[in-house]
């Protein structure tokens, strides 16, 4: 049974509906990673959650029981918001114990719930400290544990770690996972960056526009994205995509693209199928990954889309080093590894050789899956 | 064309130290990046250099001239900042040659060759007459670097040009900037906590470290053959994996990480102990035993850049609570590594990077 429940949320501002139709269920011991861009609604999905507002439409769930209008003090969810402050008069220990003084939780309780939050964030030796007396970093890591120290099952973080030094995050990441399967508690945790959803999320439920468009492990959503705003977003680098058109002929489908055509066939998991997909505007997405530099292996009929681009960029990213292409009028990012030996002589504005598989590419029509080019 | 040298460069701000006696060189005709946290001191650095923050003790020299005592103004120096700085009312052009328009050694006609110059270089002569407040943030910033290149100061300062720039303009900033840089070789300093844009722009690194310089290096060997810990943990997503406190016996190292002792380098053969360092992406996960390769359990996997999957490892004897934990990052496509699968890993010696036992795992 699922211990968060939102069925058929919806929530307007004046005209503009910022959250539409909302289902979503978490399962004990789940992290779910809420994803999306920047005002796709994840805070307005959050405050509902804690009740610091409520839906104009729907139902809230929690624990098997309905608390759509039920105040915030009584829902008894852990909450990290996005933006925290500490109290600087007060102790790191204070300031981690605040929830439960508020609730009047005995003191001996108290202390063996702060030291264990403090433990898993490793801040134990800092209890004693103001708040000024820390890093950028540590102070984080005290807000985080002062929403993780209350008694509950349920935790809702609102992307904690946005604006957070690159390494900083890479550590956080990392002990965040750690915390919610030691305490074996359900996370609800949302944030716009896509690594750090692939790397948390158990279950990652893409928010696009107020609607969750698809929900699923990320690997899943990584490796058959069914919507093009999932294939774009989930993924570092994006996903490339390329303007396309579809046509009947000769009895069958045609997809053409500024980089290459190809016969389409019926898939069985299309979202829509081919004859209302050539009424749609077309998009084809190609992983950076998938867009392979050198000539094309010459294999027969199903042979991958071989073309000439033109390098724009290298960007080094230590281990990988993206490398930025022109072609067709389309721009186009692939990625190597930093080990691989192509990636030593490769110069600006040279002029190189690349080629997609066709199953590499996959066909949208106004954002819904449709098929694969081969 | 010239060097900045600063000598026994120390900055205090009250209590606080922001640079503890820098001693170093900017090469001219280079691109020096000052990489690091924030709080590291490149920020600091950058301002003293430009005249607009006066050192505590130590000298700043432009090629053999001490110029501590000049202003900013007497300095002749560009400087470009987090937000483009730009002349509304006038268009893109005017904008790169307002500056030029000061020295009136300039003719008009060498005046023209400049701009030309520049614009040809950021493909812009198109937008030569557009308006200036016509123009994304991006192109902005464009125009805000080509005038301070048009100009041809004696040093450049760039500080986080591309930070608050659109996410669609990046791309195109990042690719003229580094043609900018390319062609023109100027003497240039640019300070970013961005260790990509670091690696792609500079000609060498300085990472910055609490107010010192942990290693000034071209940009691959800062990465491939770091000389503290923590240009091994700072470089990198993730950074390097760190076994810290192996014990050294007749300058071998045993541990979990290879089937057998490893012999260290005469560098390190007389220390106590060592720290080692490895990247995620030179662990090799392999599907037979080899030689060089150790048991080990995959404990989680996350798909992270370019499709790779980032993997956690239990190193060495899987079952018991001595086992180390390693991360590794697979190519695309690995999809044979699965969680709780029983692999072999090789922790190749030629990619361990060995530090003094005084290093240690940096934390934030």
């Amino acid at each position: 049974m699922s211990i968060v429940d939102l069925r058929n949320l919806s929530k307007s501002y004046g005209r503009k509906t910022v959250l539409r139709d909302i289902n979503l269920s978490v399962q004990p011991g789940e992290f779910m990673v809420v994803f999306g861009l920047p005002v796709s609604g994840k805070s307005v999905l959050v405050r509902l959650i804690t009740g610091l507002e409520k839906p104009d439409a729907g139902q809230i769930v929690l624990r098997g029981v309905d608390m759509t209008r039920a105040a915030p003090g009584d829902r008894n969810l852990g909450y990290v918001p996005q933006s925290f402050a500490l109290y600087p008069h007060f102790s790191v220990y204070d300031n981690i114990a605040y929830p439960l003084a508020i609730a009047r939780a005995p003191r001996d309780e108290t202390r063996e719930a702060v030291q264990s939050a403090a433990r898993l964030l490793k801040i134990e030796q800092f209890l004693d400290r103001r708040p000024d007396q820390l890093s950028g970093g540590q102070k984080q890591r005290v807000a985080i544990a002062r929403g993780l120290v209350k008694k509950s099952e349920i935790f809702v973080l609102d992307d904690p770690l946005v604006g957070l030094d690159f390494k900083l995050r890479e550590r956080l990441i990392e002990d965040l996972k750690a915390t919610q399967e030691q305490l074996k508690v359900t996370f609800i945790y949302t944030t716009s960056e896509a690594v750090e959803a692939t790397q948390l999320a158990s279950t990652l439920a893409m928010l696009d526009h107020g609607e969750i468009v698809e929900i699923g492990p990320p690997e899943e959503l990584y490796a058959r994205p069914a919507r093009a705003e999932t294939m774009r977003n989930v993924g570092f680098p994006q996903a490339n995509f390329i303007s396309g058109k579809l046509a009947q002929r000769d009895g069958g489908y045609w997809l053409s693209t500024p980089l290459f055509e190809s016969a389409l066939q019926q898939s069985a998991n299309a979202r829509v199928p081919l004859d209302q997909a050539v009424a749609l505007p077309i998009s084809v997405g190609v992983r950076p990954e998938h867009v392979v530099l050198g000539a094309a292996p010459a294999n027969g009929a199903n042979g991958a889309f071989e073309f000439e681009a033109k390098v724009l960029l290298r960007e080094d990213l230590g281990g990988e080093e993206i490398v930025y292409l022109e072609a067709g009028g389309q721009q186009l990012a692939t990625v190597l590894r930093s080990d691989d030996e192509q990636a030593l002589d490769i110069h600006i504005d040279q002029t190189v050789t690349a080629h997609i598989h066709p199953e590499r590419a996959v066909v949208y029509a106004d954002g819904k899956y449709v098929g694969r080019a081969g | 064309m010239i060097d900045i040298t600063v000598k026994n460069l120390s900055k205090k701000f009250g209590d606080f130290t922001a640079l503890k006696d820098l001693n170093m060189t900017f090469p001219a005709g280079t691109v020096t990046c000052l990489l690091g946290p924030s709080g590291c001191g490149k920020t600091t650095l950058m301002r003293i250099i430009a005249g607009l923050e006066v050192p505590t003790t130590g000298e700043v020299y432009f090629g053999n001239d001490q110029v501590n005592r000049l202003s900013t103004r007497q300095r002749n120096i560009g400087m470009v900042f987090q937000y483009p700085v730009v002349y509304r009312g006038i268009n893109v052009r005017q904008n790169i040659e307002l500056p030029l328009t000061e020295d009136k050694t300039l003719s008009k006609a060498e005046r023209d060759k400049r701009v030309d110059e520049v614009l040809d270089i950021l493909e812009m002569r198109h937008a030569a007459d557009a308006d200036i407040s016509e123009l994304d943030n991006g192109t902005r910033q464009k125009v805000a670097c080509a005038r301070e290149v048009a100009r041809r100061p004696r040093i450049i300062l760039f500080d986080e040009p591309i930070t608050n720039v659109d996410i669609n303009s990046k791309l195109q900033l990042k690719r003229a900037l580094k043609e900018l840089f390319t062609r023109l070789k100027q003497t240039i300093v640019y300070v970013t906590h961005d260790q990509t844009e670091a690696m792609t722009l500079a000609d060498q690194i300085a990472l910055m470290n609490e107010g010192v310089i942990a290693q000034m290096s071209k940009p691959r060997e800062l990465y491939d053959k770091p000389n503290d810990a923590f240009a091994g943990f700072f470089l990198g997503n993730p950074g390097m994996n760190f076994y810290e406190g192996i014990a050294v016996n007749g300058g071998k190292v045993t541990c979990p990480l290879f089937p057998m002792p490893i012999e260290l380098a005469a560098a390190h053969a007389g220390e106590r102990s060592v720290t080692l360092g490895i990247r995620p992406e030179h662990v090799r996960i392999v599907g037979a035993q080899t030689a060089l390769a150790v048991p080990a359990k995959v404990t989680s996997r996350a798909v992270v850049v370019g499709g790779q999957y980032l993997v956690t490892l239990k190193v060495g004897d899987t079952e018991s609570a001595f086992s180390i934990a390693a991360k590794a990052k697979t190519r695309a496509g690995a999809d044979h590594v699965t969680v709780g699968s029983d692999v072999w890993v090789e922790f190749p010696i030629e990619r361990v990077r060995v530090f003094g036992q005084s290093e240690t795992q940096p934390q934030v």
